[in-house]
Protein backbone atom coordinates (compact mmCIF):
# COMPACT_ATOMS: atom_id res chain seq x y z
CA UNK A 1 0.00 0.00 0.00
CA UNK A 2 1.48 3.11 -0.93
CA UNK A 3 2.06 5.77 1.97
CA UNK A 4 0.75 8.86 2.29
CA UNK A 5 3.97 10.97 1.82
CA UNK A 6 3.94 8.53 -1.42
CA UNK A 7 0.34 9.55 -2.30
CA UNK A 8 1.24 13.30 -1.42
CA UNK A 9 4.13 13.18 -4.50
CA UNK A 10 1.88 11.83 -7.10
CA UNK A 11 -0.82 13.93 -6.13
CA UNK A 12 1.43 16.93 -6.58
CA UNK A 13 2.49 15.54 -9.99
CA UNK A 14 -0.93 15.50 -10.80
CA UNK A 15 -1.36 19.10 -9.91
CA UNK A 16 1.74 20.14 -11.27
CA UNK A 17 1.64 18.89 -14.74
CA UNK A 18 0.23 21.34 -17.48
CA UNK A 19 -3.14 21.53 -18.17
CA UNK A 20 -4.73 23.11 -21.27
CA UNK A 21 -5.99 26.77 -20.17
CA UNK A 22 -3.50 27.25 -17.89
CA UNK A 23 -0.69 29.61 -18.12
CA UNK A 24 2.96 28.10 -18.46
CA UNK A 25 4.78 30.52 -17.11
CA UNK A 26 8.77 31.38 -17.92
CA UNK A 27 9.86 28.62 -19.57
CA UNK A 28 7.26 26.19 -18.50
CA UNK A 29 6.56 23.14 -20.00
CA UNK A 30 5.29 19.37 -19.02
CA UNK A 31 9.13 18.32 -18.86
CA UNK A 32 10.55 20.78 -16.65
CA UNK A 33 7.31 20.57 -14.46
CA UNK A 34 7.85 17.20 -14.09
CA UNK A 35 11.60 17.24 -13.36
CA UNK A 36 11.11 19.55 -10.53
CA UNK A 37 8.14 17.01 -8.63
CA UNK A 38 9.46 15.78 -5.32
CA UNK A 39 8.14 15.52 -1.89
CA UNK A 40 5.48 18.36 -0.67
CA UNK A 41 7.04 19.84 2.70
CA UNK A 42 4.79 21.44 5.20
CA UNK A 43 4.41 23.18 7.69
CA UNK A 44 1.77 23.80 9.39
CA UNK A 45 0.75 26.08 12.64
CA UNK A 46 -1.10 24.58 15.55
CA UNK A 47 -1.44 27.52 17.56
CA UNK A 48 -0.34 30.45 18.15
CA UNK A 49 1.37 31.93 21.82
CA UNK A 50 -1.10 33.09 23.55
CA UNK A 51 -0.77 34.48 27.48
CA UNK A 52 -4.55 35.76 27.64
CA UNK A 53 -5.04 38.04 29.53
CA UNK A 54 -1.95 38.92 32.35
CA UNK A 55 -2.25 40.98 35.50
CA UNK A 56 -0.32 44.33 35.59
CA UNK A 57 2.79 44.53 37.23
CA UNK A 58 3.32 40.69 37.39
CA UNK A 59 5.51 38.55 35.18
CA UNK A 60 3.20 35.46 33.25
CA UNK A 61 5.12 32.36 31.54
CA UNK A 62 3.56 30.36 29.27
CA UNK A 63 5.57 26.79 29.53
CA UNK A 64 5.97 25.09 25.95
CA UNK A 65 3.61 22.45 27.64
CA UNK A 66 0.97 24.43 28.37
CA UNK A 67 -2.33 24.96 26.82
CA UNK A 68 -1.31 28.57 25.51
CA UNK A 69 2.23 27.83 23.91
CA UNK A 70 3.16 28.21 20.13
CA UNK A 71 2.60 24.93 18.02
CA UNK A 72 3.91 24.16 14.21
CA UNK A 73 4.21 20.64 13.05
CA UNK A 74 6.52 19.43 9.66
CA UNK A 75 6.29 16.89 7.78
CA UNK A 76 8.56 16.21 4.84
CA UNK A 77 10.52 13.16 4.23
CA UNK A 78 11.14 10.68 6.51
CA UNK A 79 14.12 10.25 8.71
CA UNK A 80 15.47 14.41 7.41
CA UNK A 81 17.29 16.62 9.13
CA UNK A 82 15.81 20.11 9.64
CA UNK A 83 17.27 22.88 11.21
CA UNK A 84 15.28 25.10 13.89
CA UNK A 85 15.36 28.83 14.74
CA UNK A 86 13.82 31.40 15.72
CA UNK A 87 13.59 35.19 15.31
CA UNK A 88 12.15 36.42 18.62
CA UNK A 89 10.48 39.83 19.73
CA UNK A 90 12.12 41.55 23.10
CA UNK A 91 9.07 43.90 23.29
CA UNK A 92 5.02 43.75 22.51
CA UNK A 93 3.12 47.01 20.86
CA UNK A 94 0.09 47.77 22.50
CA UNK A 95 -2.23 47.51 19.04
CA UNK A 96 -5.47 49.59 20.80
CA UNK A 97 -3.19 52.33 22.60
CA UNK A 98 -0.70 54.97 21.41
CA UNK A 99 2.24 54.26 19.96
CA UNK A 100 5.08 53.73 22.60
CA UNK A 101 3.07 51.52 24.48
CA UNK A 102 4.66 48.04 24.84
CA UNK A 103 5.57 45.34 27.39
CA UNK A 104 8.93 43.09 27.57
CA UNK A 105 8.92 39.37 26.45
CA UNK A 106 11.50 36.75 27.07
CA UNK A 107 12.53 33.22 26.15
CA UNK A 108 14.47 31.27 28.67
CA UNK A 109 16.90 28.29 28.39
CA UNK A 110 13.68 25.90 27.98
CA UNK A 111 11.17 27.80 26.61
CA UNK A 112 11.29 25.53 23.66
CA UNK A 113 11.01 22.12 22.28
CA UNK A 114 10.85 19.69 20.08
CA UNK A 115 9.59 16.06 19.04
CA UNK A 116 10.05 13.68 16.68
CA UNK A 117 7.29 11.88 14.63
CA UNK A 118 4.18 12.28 17.37
CA UNK A 119 2.17 15.38 18.75
CA UNK A 120 3.43 14.44 22.43
CA UNK A 121 4.88 17.65 23.79
CA UNK A 122 5.69 15.82 27.41
CA UNK A 123 8.03 13.64 25.53
CA UNK A 124 10.05 16.24 23.83
CA UNK A 125 13.17 17.74 23.59
CA UNK A 126 14.09 20.85 25.87
CA UNK A 127 15.84 23.42 24.05
CA UNK A 128 16.75 27.05 24.34
CA UNK A 129 15.12 28.77 21.42
CA UNK A 130 17.68 31.70 21.19
CA UNK A 131 19.74 29.10 19.90
CA UNK A 132 17.82 27.01 18.06
CA UNK A 133 17.88 22.99 17.39
CA UNK A 134 18.37 20.56 15.03
CA UNK A 135 15.54 18.14 15.11
CA UNK A 136 14.41 14.58 12.78
CA UNK A 137 11.48 14.25 11.05
CA UNK A 138 10.15 10.75 11.92
CA UNK A 139 10.30 7.00 10.38
CA UNK A 140 8.09 6.31 7.30
CA UNK A 141 4.89 6.21 9.45
CA UNK A 142 4.47 9.58 11.12
CA UNK A 143 7.15 11.80 8.75
CA UNK A 144 6.39 14.84 11.67
CA UNK A 145 8.49 17.20 13.90
CA UNK A 146 6.80 19.29 15.91
CA UNK A 147 7.84 22.18 17.90
CA UNK A 148 6.44 24.28 21.28
CA UNK A 149 7.17 27.01 22.11
CA UNK A 150 6.26 29.37 25.54
CA UNK A 151 7.73 32.67 27.00
CA UNK A 152 7.33 35.41 29.70
CA UNK A 153 5.62 38.98 29.64
CA UNK A 154 6.36 41.30 32.03
CA UNK A 155 3.61 44.00 32.04
CA UNK A 156 4.29 47.34 33.82
CA UNK A 157 2.54 48.08 36.91
CA UNK A 158 0.99 51.15 34.74
CA UNK A 159 0.55 49.15 31.43
CA UNK A 160 -1.74 50.17 29.99
CA UNK A 161 -4.82 48.31 28.84
CA UNK A 162 -5.27 46.55 25.19
CA UNK A 163 -4.16 44.24 23.01
CA UNK A 164 -0.35 43.89 22.94
CA UNK A 165 1.29 41.80 19.63
CA UNK A 166 4.28 40.59 18.21
CA UNK A 167 5.66 38.21 16.01
CA UNK A 168 7.48 34.96 16.51
CA UNK A 169 9.06 33.70 13.71
CA UNK A 170 10.30 30.07 13.09
CA UNK A 171 12.59 29.12 10.32
CA UNK A 172 12.83 25.47 9.46
CA UNK A 173 16.04 24.62 6.91
CA UNK A 174 15.52 21.41 5.11
CA UNK A 175 19.26 19.81 5.19
CA UNK B 1 -15.86 17.30 -5.41
CA UNK B 2 -13.98 17.54 -8.42
CA UNK B 3 -10.74 15.87 -8.77
CA UNK B 4 -8.23 18.62 -8.12
CA UNK B 5 -10.20 19.41 -4.43
CA UNK B 6 -10.01 15.91 -3.55
CA UNK B 7 -6.31 15.57 -4.59
CA UNK B 8 -6.04 18.65 -2.04
CA UNK B 9 -7.26 17.40 0.26
CA UNK B 10 -5.70 14.23 0.45
CA UNK B 11 -2.59 15.80 0.03
CA UNK B 12 -3.16 17.73 3.16
CA UNK B 13 -3.95 14.95 5.29
CA UNK B 14 -6.76 13.36 6.43
CA UNK B 15 -7.12 15.42 9.27
CA UNK B 16 -7.09 18.84 8.12
CA UNK B 17 -5.22 20.99 10.86
CA UNK B 18 -6.69 24.49 11.54
CA UNK B 19 -3.30 26.44 11.74
CA UNK B 20 -2.12 28.84 8.86
CA UNK B 21 1.40 26.82 7.17
CA UNK B 22 1.32 26.31 3.28
CA UNK B 23 2.06 23.19 1.81
CA UNK B 24 5.50 23.04 -0.35
CA UNK B 25 6.81 20.93 -3.09
CA UNK B 26 9.02 20.20 -3.87
CA UNK B 27 11.43 20.45 -1.33
CA UNK B 28 14.43 20.80 -3.80
CA UNK B 29 14.62 22.21 -6.68
CA UNK B 30 17.14 20.84 -9.81
CA UNK B 31 17.69 23.70 -12.06
CA UNK B 32 19.28 22.45 -15.87
CA UNK B 33 21.05 25.15 -17.61
CA UNK B 34 19.44 23.85 -20.84
CA UNK B 35 15.94 24.95 -19.69
CA UNK B 36 17.26 27.37 -16.67
CA UNK B 37 14.24 27.66 -15.10
CA UNK B 38 11.91 25.72 -12.47
CA UNK B 39 9.38 25.96 -10.25
CA UNK B 40 8.05 25.22 -6.67
CA UNK B 41 4.73 24.85 -5.58
CA UNK B 42 2.40 26.81 -2.83
CA UNK B 43 -0.78 25.75 -1.28
CA UNK B 44 -2.48 26.91 0.86
CA UNK B 45 -4.79 24.86 3.07
CA UNK B 46 -6.35 27.09 5.26
CA UNK B 47 -9.25 29.49 5.44
CA UNK B 48 -7.32 32.55 5.95
CA UNK B 49 -5.04 33.84 2.76
CA UNK B 50 -1.13 33.26 3.32
CA UNK B 51 1.09 36.27 2.99
CA UNK B 52 4.32 34.47 1.11
CA UNK B 53 7.84 36.60 0.71
CA UNK B 54 10.51 34.77 -1.54
CA UNK B 55 14.16 35.14 -1.35
CA UNK B 56 17.27 33.73 -1.67
CA UNK B 57 20.93 33.14 -0.13
CA UNK B 58 23.39 30.96 -0.27
CA UNK B 59 24.27 28.66 2.58
CA UNK B 60 24.59 24.77 2.64
CA UNK B 61 24.19 21.90 4.77
CA UNK B 62 27.42 21.06 7.22
CA UNK B 63 27.94 19.85 10.85
CA UNK B 64 28.28 21.94 13.93
CA UNK B 65 31.23 20.76 17.11
CA UNK B 66 28.53 18.11 18.19
CA UNK B 67 27.97 16.38 14.74
CA UNK B 68 24.38 18.39 14.23
CA UNK B 69 23.44 19.23 10.89
CA UNK B 70 22.96 22.87 10.54
CA UNK B 71 23.21 25.52 7.84
CA UNK B 72 25.59 27.26 7.23
CA UNK B 73 25.39 31.08 5.89
CA UNK B 74 27.65 32.84 3.83
CA UNK B 75 26.80 36.49 3.41
CA UNK B 76 29.44 37.51 0.84
CA UNK B 77 30.52 34.39 -0.75
CA UNK B 78 33.73 34.76 -2.96
CA UNK B 79 34.39 33.91 -6.40
CA UNK B 80 35.00 30.53 -5.57
CA UNK B 81 31.87 30.23 -4.02
CA UNK B 82 29.37 27.73 -5.92
CA UNK B 83 26.50 30.44 -5.12
CA UNK B 84 23.39 30.86 -7.73
CA UNK B 85 21.86 33.18 -4.86
CA UNK B 86 22.83 36.63 -6.49
CA UNK B 87 21.83 35.28 -10.21
CA UNK B 88 18.63 33.01 -9.71
CA UNK B 89 15.60 35.34 -9.69
CA UNK B 90 11.69 33.84 -8.19
CA UNK B 91 8.46 35.18 -10.07
CA UNK B 92 6.50 36.48 -8.36
CA UNK B 93 8.67 37.82 -4.91
CA UNK B 94 5.33 38.49 -3.44
CA UNK B 95 2.41 37.13 -3.49
CA UNK B 96 -0.76 35.90 -1.53
CA UNK B 97 -2.22 32.48 -1.68
CA UNK B 98 -5.81 32.66 -0.94
CA UNK B 99 -7.71 30.04 0.71
CA UNK B 100 -7.76 26.33 -0.61
CA UNK B 101 -5.72 27.81 -3.80
CA UNK B 102 -2.18 26.85 -5.00
CA UNK B 103 0.38 29.33 -6.58
CA UNK B 104 3.18 28.19 -8.79
CA UNK B 105 6.58 30.46 -8.41
CA UNK B 106 9.11 30.30 -11.53
CA UNK B 107 12.60 30.39 -10.76
CA UNK B 108 14.79 31.52 -13.61
CA UNK B 109 18.59 31.79 -13.71
CA UNK B 110 20.78 34.30 -15.00
CA UNK B 111 24.03 32.68 -15.11
CA UNK B 112 27.22 34.84 -15.86
CA UNK B 113 29.02 34.28 -18.58
CA UNK B 114 31.46 32.04 -19.03
CA UNK B 115 30.06 30.02 -16.05
CA UNK B 116 32.34 26.43 -15.26
CA UNK B 117 30.38 23.56 -15.46
CA UNK B 118 29.51 22.39 -12.51
CA UNK B 119 26.88 22.24 -9.62
CA UNK B 120 26.00 25.87 -8.14
CA UNK B 121 24.22 26.58 -4.73
CA UNK B 122 21.20 29.09 -3.51
CA UNK B 123 18.68 28.28 -0.25
CA UNK B 124 15.25 29.46 -1.45
CA UNK B 125 13.80 31.05 1.62
CA UNK B 126 9.76 30.84 1.46
CA UNK B 127 8.24 33.51 4.18
CA UNK B 128 4.50 32.53 5.05
CA UNK B 129 2.43 34.61 6.90
CA UNK B 130 -1.68 33.50 7.63
CA UNK B 131 -4.21 35.52 9.73
CA UNK B 132 -4.01 37.58 12.55
CA UNK B 133 -3.98 35.87 16.05
CA UNK B 134 -7.26 36.05 17.36
CA UNK B 135 -6.61 37.86 19.97
CA UNK B 136 -10.09 39.16 21.16
CA UNK B 137 -12.92 39.97 23.65
CA UNK B 138 -11.36 43.00 25.57
CA UNK B 139 -14.97 44.03 27.05
CA UNK B 140 -12.90 44.39 29.99
CA UNK B 141 -10.91 47.31 28.73
CA UNK B 142 -8.82 47.25 31.99
CA UNK B 143 -7.40 44.44 30.93
CA UNK B 144 -3.71 43.22 29.44
CA UNK B 145 -4.42 40.60 26.54
CA UNK B 146 -1.50 39.26 24.81
CA UNK B 147 -0.45 36.83 22.06
CA UNK B 148 1.92 36.76 19.56
CA UNK B 149 1.56 35.52 16.02
CA UNK B 150 3.70 33.21 14.87
CA UNK B 151 5.27 33.34 10.79
CA UNK B 152 6.64 30.39 8.99
CA UNK B 153 10.16 30.84 7.20
CA UNK B 154 11.06 27.18 5.09
CA UNK B 155 14.30 26.96 3.48
CA UNK B 156 14.93 24.49 1.03
CA UNK B 157 18.01 23.63 -1.54
CA UNK B 158 18.10 25.15 -5.07
CA UNK B 159 20.81 23.07 -7.37
CA UNK B 160 21.83 24.64 -10.75
CA UNK B 161 23.82 22.40 -13.20
CA UNK B 162 25.64 23.00 -15.77
CA UNK B 163 27.29 20.83 -18.47
CA UNK B 164 29.24 17.61 -16.90
CA UNK B 165 28.31 17.28 -13.11
CA UNK B 166 29.54 14.52 -11.00
CA UNK B 167 29.96 13.54 -7.52
CA UNK B 168 30.87 11.05 -4.49
CA UNK B 169 31.98 10.67 -1.00
CA UNK B 170 34.28 9.52 0.79
CA UNK B 171 34.07 8.07 4.22
CA UNK B 172 36.68 8.53 7.25
CA UNK B 173 37.21 8.19 10.84
CA UNK B 174 34.17 6.12 11.45
CA UNK B 175 34.15 5.52 15.32
CA UNK B 176 31.10 4.89 17.34
CA UNK B 177 30.34 5.15 21.68
CA UNK B 178 27.61 3.81 24.16
CA UNK B 179 25.91 6.51 24.88
CA UNK B 180 22.93 5.16 27.64
CA UNK B 181 20.28 3.20 25.51
CA UNK B 182 21.89 4.79 22.08
CA UNK B 183 24.87 4.37 19.94
CA UNK B 184 26.48 7.55 19.10
CA UNK B 185 28.15 7.28 15.59
CA UNK B 186 30.56 9.62 13.74
CA UNK B 187 32.20 9.78 11.00
CA UNK B 188 33.88 12.56 8.62
CA UNK B 189 32.30 12.68 5.21
CA UNK B 190 34.16 14.94 2.28
CA UNK B 191 32.33 15.56 -1.03
CA UNK B 192 33.79 14.82 -4.20
CA UNK B 193 33.29 16.11 -7.74
CA UNK B 194 31.67 19.30 -8.84
CA UNK B 195 28.25 18.76 -7.20
CA UNK B 196 26.78 18.20 -3.97
CA UNK B 197 26.56 14.57 -2.58
CA UNK B 198 22.99 13.89 -2.24
CA UNK B 199 22.25 10.13 -0.98
CA UNK B 200 21.31 8.41 2.24
CA UNK B 201 23.30 7.09 4.94
CA UNK B 202 22.49 3.70 6.57
CA UNK B 203 23.86 2.66 9.69
CA UNK B 204 23.46 -1.23 10.98
CA UNK B 205 24.78 -2.65 14.00
CA UNK B 206 25.70 -6.06 13.85
CA UNK B 207 25.90 -9.28 15.57
CA UNK B 208 28.71 -11.74 15.45
CA UNK B 209 26.76 -13.98 12.63
CA UNK B 210 25.77 -10.74 10.83
CA UNK B 211 21.90 -10.33 12.25
CA UNK B 212 20.85 -6.55 12.63
CA UNK B 213 20.79 -5.48 15.82
CA UNK B 214 19.88 -1.81 14.90
CA UNK B 215 19.87 0.34 12.03
CA UNK B 216 19.46 3.71 10.97
CA UNK B 217 18.41 5.45 7.71
CA UNK B 218 18.66 8.98 7.22
CA UNK B 219 19.18 11.24 3.86
CA UNK B 220 22.08 13.23 3.64
CA UNK B 221 23.60 15.97 1.69
CA UNK B 222 27.40 16.87 1.45
CA UNK B 223 28.60 19.59 0.13
CA UNK B 224 31.68 20.50 1.25
CA UNK B 225 33.54 18.41 4.43
CA UNK B 226 31.25 17.41 7.15
CA UNK B 227 31.56 15.29 10.69
CA UNK B 228 28.08 14.03 11.33
CA UNK B 229 26.66 12.35 14.78
CA UNK B 230 24.08 9.74 14.35
CA UNK B 231 22.64 7.72 17.31
CA UNK B 232 21.17 4.28 17.11
CA UNK B 233 18.50 3.01 19.67
CA UNK B 234 20.04 -0.17 20.64
CA UNK B 235 18.83 -0.14 23.95
CA UNK B 236 20.47 -2.97 26.66
CA UNK B 237 22.97 -4.40 24.50
CA UNK B 238 24.27 -7.48 26.14
CA UNK B 239 27.89 -7.16 26.53
CA UNK B 240 30.16 -8.33 23.65
CA UNK B 241 31.80 -7.38 20.15
CA UNK B 242 29.54 -5.99 17.74
CA UNK B 243 30.16 -4.35 13.94
CA UNK B 244 29.21 -0.88 12.94
CA UNK B 245 28.79 -0.56 9.44
CA UNK B 246 28.21 2.36 8.07
CA UNK B 247 26.74 2.63 3.78
CA UNK B 248 26.34 5.98 2.07
CA UNK B 249 24.33 5.60 -1.21
CA UNK B 250 23.16 7.85 -3.90
CA UNK B 251 19.58 5.87 -3.54
CA UNK B 252 17.05 8.76 -2.31
CA UNK B 253 13.54 7.96 -1.69
CA UNK B 254 12.32 10.94 -1.73
CA UNK B 255 13.93 12.93 -5.36
CA UNK B 256 13.10 11.39 -8.45
CA UNK B 257 15.75 9.38 -9.66
CA UNK B 258 16.74 10.97 -12.36
CA UNK B 259 17.90 14.16 -10.36
CA UNK B 260 20.21 12.14 -8.13
CA UNK B 261 23.48 12.49 -9.97
CA UNK B 262 25.14 8.43 -9.30
CA UNK B 263 28.04 7.53 -7.81
CA UNK B 264 29.36 4.22 -6.13
CA UNK B 265 27.97 3.19 -2.65
CA UNK B 266 30.91 3.81 -0.31
CA UNK B 267 30.95 1.46 2.84
CA UNK B 268 33.28 1.53 5.95
CA UNK B 269 32.73 -0.26 9.51
CA UNK B 270 34.40 -1.08 12.80
CA UNK B 271 34.20 -3.08 15.70
CA UNK B 272 31.96 -2.17 18.89
CA UNK B 273 32.66 -2.96 22.21
CA UNK B 274 30.34 -3.19 25.07
CA UNK B 275 31.59 -3.95 28.22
Amino acid sequence: MMSRPGLAGLLLLGLLVTRAGLSQGVGGSVAIDANVIGQALTITTLSDLNFGSVPKGVATTVQPTAAGAGAWQIQGSKNADVSVTFVLPALLTNIQALPGSTMPVSFGATSARWNRATNNVAAATVFNPSVGATGKLGPPANPFLYIWIGGTVTPAAAAKPGIYTGTIIVTIAYL
Amino acid sequence: MKRTGLSLALLCGAAPLAGQGVVIAPHAVFIDARTRSGAVLLYNPNADPAEVVISFFFGYPATDSAGSIVVRTVEHPDATSPSAASWIQAFPRRLTVPPLERQTIRLLASPPPGLADGEYWARLVISAKGGQLPVTGVADTAKLKVGLTLEVRTIIGVFYRKGAVHTGVTLSGLRTAVVGDSLAVWARLTQQGNAAYIGSAHAALLDSTGKTLAELKAPIGVYYAMEPRWALPIGALAPGRYRLRLDLSTGREDLAPELVLPSPPVRDSVEVRVP
